[in-house]
């Protein structure tokens, strides 16, 4: 009889085995929820073709940055050729295109396919879900937008450019794209979320957002051409691409890309105060949407 | 010990509406706990109150201690809970979707993939884990929503119609993993069906609802328990049922027949007879049959005590 010692490679068979390790805050989770939403946006941790998409849109609108870099650095010309303001308001087309397609994966597909139902019987509520949910988005979008801008900056200054001339533009650049991804990210969540399937949403996104531009743009120019200068102004506020473009051109000094800027300063704030309040009202109707998917 | 109490539970959904649940006062153990209703019977709706999903409309209840209007995230934090309904992205393989849902209750990372694997090995997805969830039939889809259930080892689990869509052999294996759950892993499972046979099987303790009404609710034994009656089945001659009957009766029994059977009510005992009464009354009963047999002729196939079944708990209380 041979010796059990002898024995080796033998599996156990080692049943359930409960967990006593540590677990993470409500924090903890939120931010963890935060991370993979991002990711998600980007097509990680789901099927492969689902990279494809974001990845095109961001070379897509990484071309005229890195065009406009290599302009400066082989022809040499000078510094003025850096427009980032106007950066964002000339790819809006690109960014429509990427949130459009992009917002459904956070929204709609949580509340087609029912998982829903599986993150509110977590310990995360659906206030905090939904508003994790739309800060993934948040910082999708501005990672979407931003990146060309620090193409442009970066190699702009390496083409030569002075860093204290550029600071201050960019600057200006970064904060408009901020607030470009939060009212963005507000319009496609609230469209994603209330239509289910993944084509409308995109189209209603696209819709909303693209159409809605070339209507701001329309009834801006009627009405400075009636003289109604006022409610010109006031009418930025259908489109946050007009938004931006006007309130950094007026309180940056940048040139306006889509329309005339208003001229005063407190316009301007009140315009993105406006807007910010309009974005507020839009996450209430969010939450709203995902406290009556709980009950 | 207890798990999930709840107290005169009430849940109207609008004001004029009838109570989805009412007046619910119910105690579950450990073990295996079947919820049993037809649809519409206040299942769903219990479970969303337990997990502070839903608020009560009047009553109270608690979860592993805790109350279900103020612990709610407490309560999700050491809760499992299957869905009835497609719950699966389908764009996601399991394998991350169950680390994501781990991740979500509360486990860090490095535990969060340990688990999900350990899990799906326990729930029979070992092989299949790493393909979209979209292509999966569903019995890999019922297993796969109940391992997200389980990834972060809660200390109650509810599974809402954990059998749906399954054929038989993937409902037996079903089954049987909810009772490993409830009996060797250790975790209390509160599982609702409206097939009563299946609880029969797997559930130590069963509750009845009836339109958001408390039916029943005892250990599954005294469902199952002896009623008394008894079945016999004779041949002999084409008449010989019918002869064993009449002669039966006259020695004053009440007895009907079913099917190729013949069904014996008990013996009505007097209200002050002990438990020694009974089990004479149980014998000289089979000595009459057996007798009665003999007397006339006929073989005696099979003497048997009827024992009851779920499906009664409906024909007694529900008048049709």
């Amino acid at each position: 009889m041979s010796a059990p010692a002898e024995r080796t490679g033998v599996i156990h068979d080692i049943g359930y085995r409960r967990y006593a390790g540590a677990r993470m805050s409500s924090a903890g989770i939120a931010g963890s929820l935060l991370a993979s939403g991002v990711l998600a946006v980007f097509g990680f941790g789901r099927s492969g073709k689902a990279k494809i998409l974001p990845f095109v849109l961001l070379g897509m609108t990484m071309v005229p940055a890195v065009v406009m870099v290599g302009i400066m650095s082989f022809i040499g010309l000078d510094a003025g050729l850096l427009n980032y303001a106007s950066y964002n308001a000339g790819s809006s087309f690109l960014v429509v295109l990427f949130v459009a397609a992009q917002a459904p994966v956070l929204f709609s597909r949580d509340l087609r396919s029912g998982v829903i139902s599986l993150y509110l019987a977590r310990p995360l509520g659906a206030s905090a879900f939904a508003l994790i949910r739309w800060a993934s988005l948040v910082l999708a979008i501005l990672a979407f937008v931003l990146t060309p801008l620090l193409v442009l900056f970066i190699g702009g200054l390496s083409a030569g450019a002075s860093f204290t001339e550029e600071l201050p533009r960019v600057a200006w650049a970064l904060a408009g794209a901020v607030v470009l991804a939060l009212l963005v990210a507000t319009v496609a969540a609230l469209v994603s979320s209330w239509t289910l399937r993944r084509g409308l949403a995109i189209a209603g996104t696209i819709m909303v957002l693209l159409v809605g531009l070339g209507v701001t743009v329309a009834l801006k120019e009627t009405l400075f051409f009636e003289g109604m200068d006022t409610a010109a102004h006031w009418v930025s506020l259908l489109s946050p691409f007009a938004l931006v473009d006007a309130v950094t051109a007026v309180l940056g000094g940048t040139d306006a890309q889509i329309t005339s800027a208003p001229e005063s300063v407190a316009t301007g704030w009140l315009l993105v105060s406006t807007a910010l309040a309009l974005m507020a009202v839009g996450l209430l109707l969010l939450i709203r949407r995902y406290r009556s998917k709980g009950a | 010990m207890t798990v999930i109490q709840t107290r005169g539970l009430t849940k109207r959904y609008g004001s004029g509406a009838p109570p989805a649940l009412a007046d619910l006062t119910v105690d579950v153990a450990d073990g295996v706990t079947g919820l049993v209703g037809a649809n519409g019977a206040g299942k769903s709706t219990l479970i969303k109150l337990l997990l502070g999903l839903l608020a009560p409309t009047s009553g109270s209840g608690s979860v592993l201690g805790h109350d279900i209007t103020a612990g709610g995230e407490a309560i999700r934090r050491a809760v499992g809970y299957m869905p009835e309904h497609d719950c699966l992205p389908p764009d996601m393989r399991c394998i991350d979707f169950v680390v994501h849902m781990g991740r979500v209750s509360g486990l860090p990372a490095a535990a969060a993939r340990e688990r999900a694997a350990d899990v799906l090995r326990h729930v029979g997805l070992a092989e299949e884990r790493y393909r979209l969830m979209g292509g999966y039939s569903t019995g890999m889809k019922q297993r796969a929503k109940l391992a997200q259930a389980l990834v972060h080892d809660p200390q109650l689990v509810l599974l809402d119609e954990p059998t749906n869509g399954l054929d038989p052999a993937a409902r037996d294996d079903m089954l049987a993993l909810v009772q490993r759950i409830g009996h060797d892993f250790g975790i209390p499972v509160l599982v609702t069906s409206h097939l009563l046979g299946e609880l029969e099987r797997v559930s130590d303790h069963v509750i009845v609802l009836d339109a958001g009404r408390l039916l029943r609710s005892e250990e599954t034994q005294a469902f199952l328990a002896d009623t008394g009656v008894v079945l016999v089945e004779v041949i002999g001659a084409a008449d010989a049922q019918q002869r064993m009957g009449e002669a039966l009766a006259a020695r004053g029994l009440v007895s009907r027949p079913r099917g190729s059977l013949i069904e014996i009510d008990p013996v009505t005992l007097p209200d002050d007879a002990d438990g020694e009464a009974a089990t004479r009354a149980h014998d000289q009963l089979r000595d009459v049959v057996r007798d009665t047999a003999a007397d006339l002729g006929v073989g005696l196939v099979r003497v048997q005590a009827q024992t009851g079944r779920l499906e009664d708990v409906f024909r007694e209380e529900v008048p049709a």
